[in-house]
């Protein structure tokens, strides 16, 4: 097992646990997970279904506080923020890439990727939106709804809008889950040209070995604790 | 047997764990003022009902009556003695009443022993205070009054009042006495005395305005051949009324109020019953995957319907018990809203209110709730496998057509008739339909804001652009009360202002009848000592209009129109040299200043259109046993809120001097000069003096209790349409918290989020609002032209008040039902949901 880079981690968690309480008593998802991540780094973290990957990236970008130790995301502690603060974090630090796309039905591609602008009230939002959605490759496709897209072109609105705040930090959940394989290939693809041509972290949970692979990193888990992390 | 009871045992624990988990509140809550508003109209009728209605003999006074402007024959009595009939005769006549300074106009009831021949008297020493039945009637030198009448005198029980040239002591609170009310003067409080005073009094003269009232009572067989004997003998101007026959009412007001009631709970029903639709559908839908799994496991779809059919009935019990209760408590707000306005004490419900509360419950539920849960049955069980598997949509007609029919029923109860509920129906669709124009309008307006919105307002904003069907209705639900509410304020508060208002100053506020010719002329020197300028006096003979060119006047009037009321009772008849001010003739030619004695009569023209008279007609005129014949030479048109002493019929001079004759004037007096109204009374007991600022005074009292009621009810509509909001809120609460969640993981604060609602309620409370105001200034405008005929002035304060009203009201709801979404943990994305 090897730690990451000495220099300042962008994200850092040490002796991370989470536990959840539930009818039949109280069940542990994540056990004493310690890792950094270097700015400018790519990450996998790989593992089967409910070995906690999904959880472990929600605490990462802040969606949720663990039961022990403590994660850093930008040099500030989560566990000391509450949920308005970590908010504003993830406006200014992170982006998020998901499975289900998840963009908002009523709204045109432009104004989903406007959204995290004008949330942080960043004048010319839909100049800069514009010019995401160009850069991929949807400049004809504006002012069309979610539903008269194909799900490929769904997930890069959906990275246009994880890049709109230039995030330090982009968090992904199965970015190509939901996409056929040659499609999957396609969103990759763009998400490391941006993911170069940024500067941006990248941290993804993927069950495909490919993504992985293109990953600088890859950090395993099984029942909640990391078992491998290989560079 | 033993399925079907592990069926119910199963239906109940599901129940129970869909209550725990909050899927039923809104149904229930639903249902609950569905029934609430009903039972609480239901028992406030069937109490008025009640009392007015199921013990009518005792109500009346008698078993059978027989009222008139005259007394009726001897020999008629005689008759009624020979079968063995009791007989008590009531004087009633309106007359003012006077203590020092103070006087009032009153209904006088003067009364012989043995009255009332059925029901009974109750008094008590005190204005409102425990009472109890008196088996006799006042003594000579006392009366009994209506409890309001004390402080309108300023007096206490013990005090004496004058009448006419007598002093009575008020010796009780006549707390319910039997008869007929009715009529103009029971605005008037009554005043209960023994017949024996009257002639000292010296209030009743020749041509004084009186109504006979003659009640009888005795075996049946003798009532029915005493009334078959006595129905061919009666003339035009008398009537029977029976216990069956004629139920008094206690006047317009509250009958009005009565209908505006049923009707306001009738569309706190139809929005309850849209928000129990909408629950219906959410918990049929959260259910797919359990009819799925029971189908699976071998659920016949029978068994589906006995699992989910008791659910329903359950609740439908449930909510009804609550909502009884709540009507119940409801009902004792209405009462005491409408106190002033009703008899003495009520008669608690009877059973039948409670089981159609119980029913209305039942009927609601099945006609909304019903279509959607029956799709349960329909789930397939390969849902198990592919969870995209849902039953067929419904049918819109099935869905309609249930609930179009519990509509149908509950408004049949109300109307009694299928043609008026069908009409209700069809005009209540087509209204719909008219006002979901204007309000589709405005939220097709709000779009164009839409360039110039941050994320969170446009985010709150696209919520009522995208289900514009769901925005209209809720638009037109919270438009429809909020306009409702303000055409109510604007009737109440401006209406009878307005009317006074467009008066010219100095416009008579008093009338004065019964003046006898024999002190006509102390009367106007009276006046003129006291520098009171009359508006002429008028002579005075009561009369009939007997025939029009020799037919019965009442079959001259159109098929379907109301019948004119001068024809059913005795008119005010006048003579006069000259045309009076304030007439002007329409037709024909006014007679020359010497006619004396022609048989000649000018109409108004009002009524000689809805008579179908003209110019060389013959009217037949009878007063009691004499008749006159004339000929109409002219029709005049008149203003009838002069306050002017007003005449449809106008005779020449010497036609009609045989006839017992009264004068009558009309003057103005300022409210500082109304003490010497009762130097008036003294002088001339036998005088009436009307004072319209009195009866203005009551109308507006009344009128305002009446009002207040009705709102009291459309406070169930307002809380009916909140339902509806809510179970709209619940039915896209998914969808919200998903949203919002993911709002959250792009970083939106929860004040941004909260932003996003307040955008969307509010702006759904604006728009409600501006289509209320909209609302408002139409039918205010077409009411004050049509019905009131008067000026009406732009009501500006509605273009700012409803919207901003609105928008408050439902933004403060709307917020709170959401909150939920704002307190959402974002990481609700990741999981999927």
């Amino acid at each position: 097992m090897q730690n990451g880079p000495r220099e300042t981690p962008i994200v850092s968690a040490q002796g991370v646990g989470k536990q959840v309480s539930t009818a039949a008593g109280s069940l542990e998802i994540l056990r004493e997970v310690d890792f950094r991540v270097a700015s400018g780094e790519s990450v996998a973290i790989v593992g089967v279904s409910g070995s906690g990957k999904s959880t472990l990236l929600g605490l990462l970008a802040g969606l949720d506080l663990p039961t022990a130790g403590r994660i850093e995301l930008a040099g500030e502690c989560l566990n000391d923020l509450d949920e308005d603060g970590r908010a504003r974090l993830r406006a200014a630090q992170a982006g998020f890439v998901f499975q289900s796309f998840q963009l908002l039905p009523g709204l045109t591609a432009l104004e989903n990727v406007m959204l995290p602008l004008e949330l942080a009230g960043v004048p010319e939002a839909a100049s800069r939106a514009a010019q995401l959605l160009e850069r991929v490759g949807l400049e004809t496709r504006l002012e069309h709804y979610p539903r008269q897209l194909s799900g490929g072109e769904q997930q890069r609105v959906a990275i246009a809008r994880a890049f709109a705040m230039t995030p330090a930090v982009l968090f992904a959940d199965e970015p190509t889950g939901n996409l056929d394989a040659a499609t999957g290939a396609r969103i990759i693809s763009l998400l490391f040209e941006l993911n170069a041509e940024r500067g941006t972290t990248l941290i993804l949970v993927t069950h495909d070995p490919d993504l992985a692979r293109r990953c600088q990193r890859t950090i395993r888990l099984e029942a909640g604790r990391v078992v491998s992390d290989e560079h | 047997m033993n399925t079907r009871l592990a069926h119910l045992r199963l239906a109940l624990r599901l129940l129970l764990r869909d209550w725990r988990a909050g899927e039923l509140h809104i149904l229930f809550a639903a249902l609950v003022i569905a029934v609430t508003a009903t039972t609480a109209i239901g028992f406030f009728t069937d109490r008025l009902q009640r009392g007015m209605v199921s013990q009518s003999a005792g109500l009346l006074g008698g078993d059978l009556l027989l009222r008139g402007a005259r007394a009726p024959d001897a020999q008629w009595l005689e008759e009624a003695g020979r079968r063995g009939l009791d007989h008590s005769r009531v004087l009633e006549f309106p007359s003012v009443v006077l203590r020092g300074d103070d006087l009032q106009l009153s209904a006088i009831r003067a009364v012989t022993d043995g009255y009332p021949l059925r029901g009974e008297l109750r008094v008590a020493e005190r204005p409102y205070g425990e009472d109890r039945v008196v088996n006799s009637i006042p003594p000579t030198g006392e009366v009994w009054v209506e409890a309001r009448l004390l402080p309108l005198l300023n007096m206490e029980v013990g005090q004496s009042l004058e009448l006419g040239s007598v002093r009575l002591r008020v010796a009780g609170v006549l707390a319910f006495e039997p008869g007929p009310g009715g009529g103009f003067f029971a605005l008037a409080p009554r005043v209960l005395m023994n017949q024996a005073d009257l002639a000292r009094a010296g209030v009743l003269q020749p041509g004084s305005r009186v109504a006979y009232q003659d009640f009888f009572a005795g075996e049946t067989a003798a009532l029915a051949g005493y009334r078959d004997w006595l129905e061919p003998r009666l003339d035009p101007g008398q009537s029977l009324v029976d216990v069956r026959g004629g139920q008094p009412t206690v006047g317009g007001a509250l009958e009005r109020a009565e209908q505006y009631l049923g009707l306001a709970s009738l569309v706190a029903v139809l929005l309850a019953g849209v928000a129990i639709a909408m629950g219906a559908r959410r918990y049929a839908e959260r259910h797919f995957d359990v009819s799925a799994m029971l189908r699976c496991l071998g659920a016949a779809q029978r068994d589906i319907l006995a699992l989910f059919l008791p659910q329903l009935l359950v609740l439908a019990l449930l909510g009804s018990v609550l909502g009884i209760l709540l009507g119940y408590l409801a009902q004792g707000g209405l009462l005491y809203l409408l106190r002033e306005l009703l008899p003495g004490k009520l008669p608690a419900p009877g059973p039948l209110s409670v089981l159609l509360g119980l029913l209305t419950g039942l009927i609601v539920l099945a006609g909304f709730a019903l279509p959607p849960v029956l799709r349960l049955r329909q789930v397939p069980a390969l849902r198990v496998l592919r969870r995209d598997l849902t039953p067929m949509p419904l049918s819109g007609w099935l869905v309609y057509g249930t609930a179009i029919g519990a509509m149908a029923v509950l408004m049949w109860r109300y109307t009694g008739s299928a043609a008026l509920t069908l009409g209700l129906i069809g005009g209540t669709l087509a209204a719909l339909v008219l006002l979901a124009l204007p309000a589709w309008l405005l939220l097709r307006t709000s779009r164009l804001l839409r360039p110039g919105l941050g994320a969170t307002w446009r985010q709150g904003f696209q919520h009522l652009w995208r289900q514009p069907l769901l925005s209209v209705s809720q638009i037109l639900a919270f438009g429809l009360t909020f306009m409702a509410m303000a055409l109510i304020a604007l009737v109440r508060g401006d209406l009878l202002d307005d009317w006074q208002q467009q008066l010219p100053a100095e416009t008579p506020n008093h009338f004065v009848v019964n003046v006898l010719p024999e002190q006509l002329e102390g009367f106007q020197a009276f006046l003129r000592a006291r520098d009171i300028e009359d508006s002429g006096l008028y002579p005075l003979v009561r009369g009939r209009l007997a025939a029009i060119e020799g037919e019965d006047p009442a079959s001259r009037v159109a098929e379907g129109e109301e019948t004119p009321g001068a024809i059913n009772r005795e008119l005010n008849l006048t003579w006069s040299r000259q045309l009076p001010s304030g007439n002007r003739l329409t037709e024909g030619h006014w007679w020359p200043a010497d006619t004396e004695g022609e048989a000649v009569v000018s109409m108004e023209t009002g009524l000689a259109q809805r008579l179908g008279v003209g110019l060389g007609d013959e009217l037949r005129f009878s007063f009691g046993a004499d008749s006159l014949r004339v000929t109409v030479t002219s029709l005049r048109s008149l203003r009838w809120d002069s306050f002017q002493p007003n005449f449809f019929m106008i005779f020449p001079p010497g036609l009609l001097d045989d006839q017992p004759t009264t004068y009558m004037t009309s003057f103005y007096l300022p409210e500082t000069r109304k003490g010497e109204l009762a130097v008036l009374m003294r002088e001339f007991p036998a005088v009436t003096v009307i004072d319209l600022d009195r009866i203005l005074n009551q109308v507006r009292i009344i009128l305002h209790q009446v009002t207040l009621a009705v709102e009291f009810v459309l406070v169930f509509v307002l809380l009916a349409g909140f339902a509806v909001l809510y179970a709209a809120l619940q039915a896209s609460l998914d969808a919200r918290l998903h949203e919002g969640a993911l709002l959250r993981t792009l970083g939106a604060s929860r004040r941004q989020l909260r932003a996003g609602h307040v955008a969307e309620f509010g702006l759904l409370g604006l728009l409600a609002g501006l289509l209320a105001a909209l609302g408002t200034e139409l039918v205010a405008r077409l009411l004050y032209a049509r019905v009131f005929d008067l000026a009406y002035g732009a009501q500006w304060w509605l273009w700012w008040s409803l919207p901003l009203g609105g928008a408050l009201l439902v933004g403060v709801a709307g917020v709170w039902a959401t909150r939920r979404v704002v307190r959402q943990s974002p990481l609700v994305v990741l999981r999927g949901l």
